[in-house]
This record gives C-alpha cells, sequence and structure tokens, in this order.
C-alpha cells in the first residue's frame, strides 16, 4: 500500500514545466491595493512587482517565476488586506501533495 | 509477582502520589471557543521575515533567545547543540557572498529550466538533475532548487542582509536524531524571538559553510559539530503580524472505537 503510485514515485516533475510544477496562486484585490509596496519587501521568493503609473500603482506576480511558496507574508503585511494566496504548491509525480485540505485562517475549537 | 505488580501500579498512579503527597493540582479549564491566548498568538503570527530594518537588536535579547533555546526539549536530554552568534557586518557579508558562490555553482550545473531548451547544456544539466534527485530528492525539490536560482541570480539572498544572525551546530552524536532537536531548539529561538517583536528566519542554506575550510576555521565549526541550521534575527520591515490563512491537513483520529478524518 502506497499513496503515491509506482509510477509517480519514478516521475520526478520537470522544473521548467508549469503544468508539473503548479507554483500557487496569489490573488490580488485591485480594489483594495493601495500600491504601498510593502508586500513586494515581503515576498520571501521575490516574486511580487508593481505596475501602473505613478500615483495609481498596483501590486502583481511577476511573469514566468518560479518559487511561490504559499507562505502569505504578503496577506500578513497587507493594510488593506488587498493580496492573498489562496492555493497551496503542488507538483507532479514524486511530489505530488497528500491529505492537503482547504486554506483556511486560524480556526477557534 | 502479583504483588509486585500492584505495587508498582500503585506508585504509577499520579492521581495517587498526589493524594499520598497530601497535594493536588487542579485540571486548567480552557472552555471551548475561548480567544487565542498568548503564547499561542505569538505562534500564529510569526512569519518568516527576510527585510530587516538596519538596527542592530540589543545583545541582551539574542542572550535571552539563547537562554529560552538552552531548555529546549532533546532526545535522552542530549542537548546536541552549539551556538554560533555573528554580529560583524564584514563577516555577515563574507558569509552571504561565499553562499551565493555555492549557488552559483549548483544552478549553473543543475538548473535546467535556466538554460535553453534543447542545447547540449541543457541535456546535460537535466539529465544530471534528475539522477541527483533520485539520490538526494529532498534538496532537490523543486522549491530550494528555484530558491537557489534565485540566490544564483541576485533576486533573492541567503542572509537577508539581518544584523544578527545565530548559527545552530549539531553534535553529530547526538542521541536519536539529533536533527529534530536542532529544530525544536530554533522554534524555542524564533517563537521567543517573536514574542519580543523580533522578525526571525531559519536559513538552511546554511550549512553550505560547512564546505569552505576558510569559513569553519573563523567560525569554530569542528568534528563532531556541523553547521545544520542558521537563524536571522532584525527587527522586520513592516507590520507582519496579520494572520494568514493556510491549507488544512488531514488528520486521522481514534476515538470511541471509530476512526474519524478530520481537518
Amino acid at each position: 500500500m502506497a499513496l503515491l503510485s509506482r509510477q509517480e514515485r519514478r516521475h520526478f516533475p520537470d522544473w521548467d514545466d508549469p503544468s508539473q510544477c503548479i507554483f500557487q496562486r496569489v490573488t490580488v484585490d485591485l480594489d483594495k491595493c493601495d500600491g504601498c509596496k510593502l508586500c513586494t519587501l515581503a515576498c520571501p521568493a521575490n516574486v511580487l512587482e508593481q505596475y501602473g503609473e505613478k500615483g495609481r500603482k498596483k501590486v502583481r506576480v511577476k511573469a514566468d517565476v518560479r518559487g511561490r511558496i504559499s507562505c502569505n507574508n504578503c496577506h500578513a503585511i497587507c493594510e488593506n488586506g488587498a493580496i492573498e494566496a489562496t492555493q497551496h504548491y503542488d507538483f507532479v509525480g514524486y511530489y505530488r501533495q497528500l491529505g492537503r485540505g482547504a486554506f483556511a485562517k486560524p480556526r477557534i475549537f | 509477582m502479583a504483588e509486585r505488580a500492584a505495587r508498582v501500579l500503585s506508585v504509577e498512579d499520579p492521581e495517587e502520589v498526589e493524594r499520598e503527597a497530601g497535594r493536588s493540582s487542579k485540571i486548567p479549564v480552557v472552555p471551548e471557543g475561548a480567544e487565542w491566548n498568548a503564547v499561542e498568538r505569538v505562534m500564529l503570527q510569526r512569519r518568516s521575515i527576510r527585510r530587516y530594518k538596519k538596527a542592530q537588536v540589543p545583545a541582551h535579547l539574542i542572550r535571552r533567545l539563547l537562554e529560552v533555546a538552552r531548555f529546549a526539549p532533546s532526545q535522552g536530554n542530549c542537548q546536541p547543540w552549539k551556538f554560533v552568534v555573528v554580529r560583524d557586518p564584514d563577516m555577515l557579508r563574507g558569509m552571504e557572498e561565499f553562499c551565493v558562490e555555492q549557488c552559483r555553482k549548483l544552478s549553473n550545473g543543475l538548473d535546467y529550466a535556466t538554460l535553453p531548451a534543447g542545447s547540449l547544456k541543457y541535456r546535460i544539466a537535466r539529465t544530471k538533475a534528475k539522477l541527483f534527485g533520485r539520490l538526494q530528492p529532498n534538496m532537490l525539490h523543486p522549491v530550494p532548487v528555484s530558491a537557489v536560482t534565485a540566490i544564483a541570480e541576485g533576486r533573492f539572498m541567503v542572509f537577508h542582509r539581518a544584523p544578527t544572525l545565530i548559527l545552530i551546530l549539531m553534535d553529530k552524536r547526538g542521541v536519536g536524531v539529533p536533527p529534530v532537536d536542532i529544530g525544536i531548539c530554533g522554534t524555542s529561538i524564533v517563537l521567543a524571538a517573536q514574542s519580543l517583536g523580533l522578525g526571525t528566519c531559519w536559513v538552511g542554506f546554511s550549512k553550505f559553510l560547512n564546505d569552505s575550510r576558510e569559513w569553519c576555521e573563523r567560525l569554530g565549526v569542528e568534528e563532531p559539530y556541523e553547521v545544520t541550521e542558521a537563524i536571522t534575527v532584525g527587527y522586520p520591515v513592516g507590520d507582519t503580524t496579520r494572520l494568514i490563512p493556510r491549507e488544512t491537513h488531514e488528520t486521522v483520529w481514534f476515538e470511541g472505537g471509530k476512526k474519524q478524518i478530520l481537518y
């Protein structure tokens, strides 16, 4: 018994194939984002950047960057709650994530 | 035999021992739905901080962190740790440079994603990566590999320009699984730091320092010790205490003769 099939255990995902290395989703609420840039500083993977005209800048995820780690440091530092990672990274094959449920803030029991 | 077994049982019944001693400790009551207490809040607010203010952390606060770490649990109470604290900017810069250079070498030889697809270099790197991946699947996980490349390309730092670095050396002769004890000990450090308004970040790439005879000599890393982890300490840029969402994990729960899956 194993949660990964033999085929999966033998498959190491291709680092340059986004369909095999699925780095998680980061969503930005553009109405709430005031372009303050703090999240770009807090991002451990340095994957966020500012764009847009001066005075109306917003933040987005850079194109073609790997290494987003769903740490949500951007969410922690954002004063407006405008940015959030909503999904964990996942891979095809050997590193496929197991037993992960939905994202949730700390729940009181 | 039976008499002996009964005696052992009675001695090991903690409530009876308490009664015999004429003492009794109360069971603390935490009602359902109670707010997070101060310690839990600190644990939930801890983030891995990679941007620090320039201000140095007062030495007595670092001493405080190490004092807490000294009381961390370890297997057989073996305490297989040794701390090396570096607060000298020149040394920190030198260590950063050395680790960046190691990342450059690693990234160039292995990270085929940075090379033109199909080129000879790409094919060689890819073959090497797939082979080493089998031998070292944890180190060649896609996440650290992308970090190594980010460091090599100057998009990311190893020690994050933190004013203080605590290296945790491990005595390889520790009881059982000493790396676990290093993790537990470091957790005491990062949580205590969070409670004092400090930011921290674990730096596993500090292990590269073991490959430098010069740095081992300067830092005093000698057999049977090796650099296992490092923790950067400083004042974080921005307020990072907003609680964050994270994925739940499957939990298997056995109770009342039933098995449940919880998240």
